[in-house]
């Protein structure tokens, strides 16, 4: 099925302007909830599907709202990959990639060092008494992590770190930037021989990593396979449990409160990981294609329209939400969007919840004594020093500048 | 056509007629039963389609299978010994009258 890159028939036409949307999307995307729940938004050269319903709807139907989505940016960055497939493939490489994400496997195999990666970080920076909590501590953790849990045993964190950066540049690459090709280009290129290292290795020795799960799954996966997988892995795993975390902690910091609350309960880590993952989710959007006619929003899609399901959008909408727009983690539990749904269900989910909640939040705080944003930054002041958020197809804080009594710093 | 009840957790329940070789979850997804949320869409790979199975049936519905063992670690509200992912469970007309509880949370 070919793509069709118009509107459908009766579709409104909503001009938003791609950088109005990385500013900050949540005021366009009340609007279209309100007036428009599907819309052809022509820089995105997409339908926007908006309303919380509604997507998990389209979630729900992969046979309709097909992953395979021809001429996709993230199919020109990795190649063809699990991300965009349906099953049966997509569930051939899922099951063969799997069992190392799964949570017991997180606690027992990761957990260890994960938590030893994070007070190492925290050793190099304690005395320092400031640090932007992004560079210095969350990506550097996150990607040493899935570095880990990859099998990349070469790799550094600073290599994932700048892997992931080039690739998810190249697959939010609306503009077509041949600057951003290139980079993507040569990510991508350095991941397919570390890859087929890791994987030569582990066909020797087996080590409990994806990679190596990979290898010696029961229905057979081709290197070639594996190594597009691990590129959409390095794509996600990185920006989105540091993403979340900078949001997380950003929250809280603004909101002393609700820090204080949260330290002398530490089983309320978990409620603040999903209700920051729901108030600005790491991913905000995700493409399909219609395999056949189909109704939704109140439009007739032809087969091929090509939709965006925005799930930053779902999870601000005030029809499931109450005061949507607000980090409250009394909220009513409702489940979010944020991991997406259905068979594409994120892998990572059980290892970022575990990496975040359970280590790098409480870890922070816990060690940086008195921490606190910057320059006192307050949350609607988004283009402090203190740090920025930026995005929309994927979006989180550029950077989270902060200080504490390094003195006391333990 | 088994039907089951659902029992929610605010007292109320809800009577699902579903073909055999159905999977629970999809008739309670399919039914609208408010409480399986079913993220993943059936794959075990989300917990949160959990469901405690009515102690005198349990026996009959049977136990989890390995993935599903492991997920069950993880749900948000309490395992018990007749936790089971509803899409897991697949109904025949033996299962017929089958009574499950929906925890207060899944997520």
């Amino acid at each position: 099925m070919s793509p069709l890159t118009t509107a459908a028939p009766g579709a409104p036409v909503v001009d938003l302007d791609l950088a109005d949307l990385r500013r900050d999307p949540y005021p366009a995307y009340a609007e279209l909830r309100r007036t428009a729940p599907l819309a052809w938004v022509p820089s995105v050269g997409r339908h926007l599907l908006t309303r919380y319903e509604d997507i998990v709807h389209a979630e729900k139907l992969p046979e309709v709202f097909s992953s395979r989505e021809e001429g996709s940016l993230l199919l020109r960055t990795v190649g063809r990959n699990m991300l965009r497939e349906d099953d049966p493939d997509h569930r051939r490489l899922r099951s063969a990639a799997e069992p190392p994400t799964r949570p017991r496997q997180v606690r027992d195999l990761w957990a260890g060092a994960f938590e030893r990666t994070a007070h190492e970080l925290l050793d190099k920076i304690a005395d320092r008494g400031e640090a932007d909590l992004i560079a210095d501590f969350a990506e550097p953790l996150v990607a040493a992590n899935l570095a880990l849990v990859l099998g990349l045993r070469d790799a550094s964190a600073e290599d994932i770190a700048g892997w992931s950066r080039a690739m998810m540049a190249g697959n939010s690459n609306y503009a077509d930037d041949p600057d951003i090709w290139l980079r993507a280009e040569q990510a991508t290129g350095a991941i397919e021989d570390a890859v087929a290292r890791a994987a030569e290795a582990a066909r020797r020795e087996p080590d409990g990593s994806v990679i190596s799960s990979m290898v010696h799954a029961a229905e057979p996966v081709e290197l070639t396979e594996i190594q597009n997988n691990v590129k959409v892995i390095i794509g996600g795993g990185v920006n989105e449990p540091r993403d979340v975390f900078g949001v997380g902690a950003w929250a809280l910091l603004n909101r002393p409160e609700v820090l204080d609350r949260v330290l002398a309960e530490p089983s309320s880590w978990k409620r603040v990981f999903e209700e920051t993952a729901r108030w600005v989710s790491p991913i905000g959007m995700y493409p399909r294609q219609l395999t056949q006619d189909y109704e939704i929003a109140g439009l007739t899609l032809p087969a091929g329209s090509r939709v965006a399901l925005v799930i930053a959008s779902g999870n601000r909408d005030e029809s499931v939400f109450e005061r949507a727009d607000e980090f409250d983690l009394d909220r009513p539990h409702r489940p979010h969007l944020a991991f997406g749904g259905g068979p594409h269900f994120c892998m990572g989910a059980w290892v970022a919840r575990h990496e975040v909640s359970a280590i790098a939040w409480p870890l922070i705080f816990d060690r940086l004594k008195g921490l606190r944003l910057a320059d006192g930054a307050t949350a609607s002041d988004s283009d402090s020093a203190a740090g920025r958020m930026d995005g929309w197809v994927f979006r989180g804080p550029t950077s989270l500048n902060v200080t504490w009594h390094a003195a006391q710093a333990a | 056509m088994p039907t089951v009840i659902f029992q929610l957790p605010d007292g109320t329940e809800r009577k699902v007629t579903a073909a055999s070789g159905t999977v629970l979850m999809q008739a309670a997804v399919s039914n609208g039963v408010q409480g399986i949320v079913a993220e993943c869409g059936g794959n075990a790979s989300c917990a949160t389609c959990h469901v405690y199975v009515d102690a005198d049936r349990s026996e009959l519905v049977g136990g989890p299978n390995d993935v599903e063992d492991e997920m069950l670690d993880f749900t948000a509200a309490e395992r018990r010994p007749t936790s089971r992912l509803s899409c897991q469970v697949e109904l025949s007309d033996a299962l017929d009258g089958l009574v499950v509880h929906v925890p207060e949370e899944q997520v």
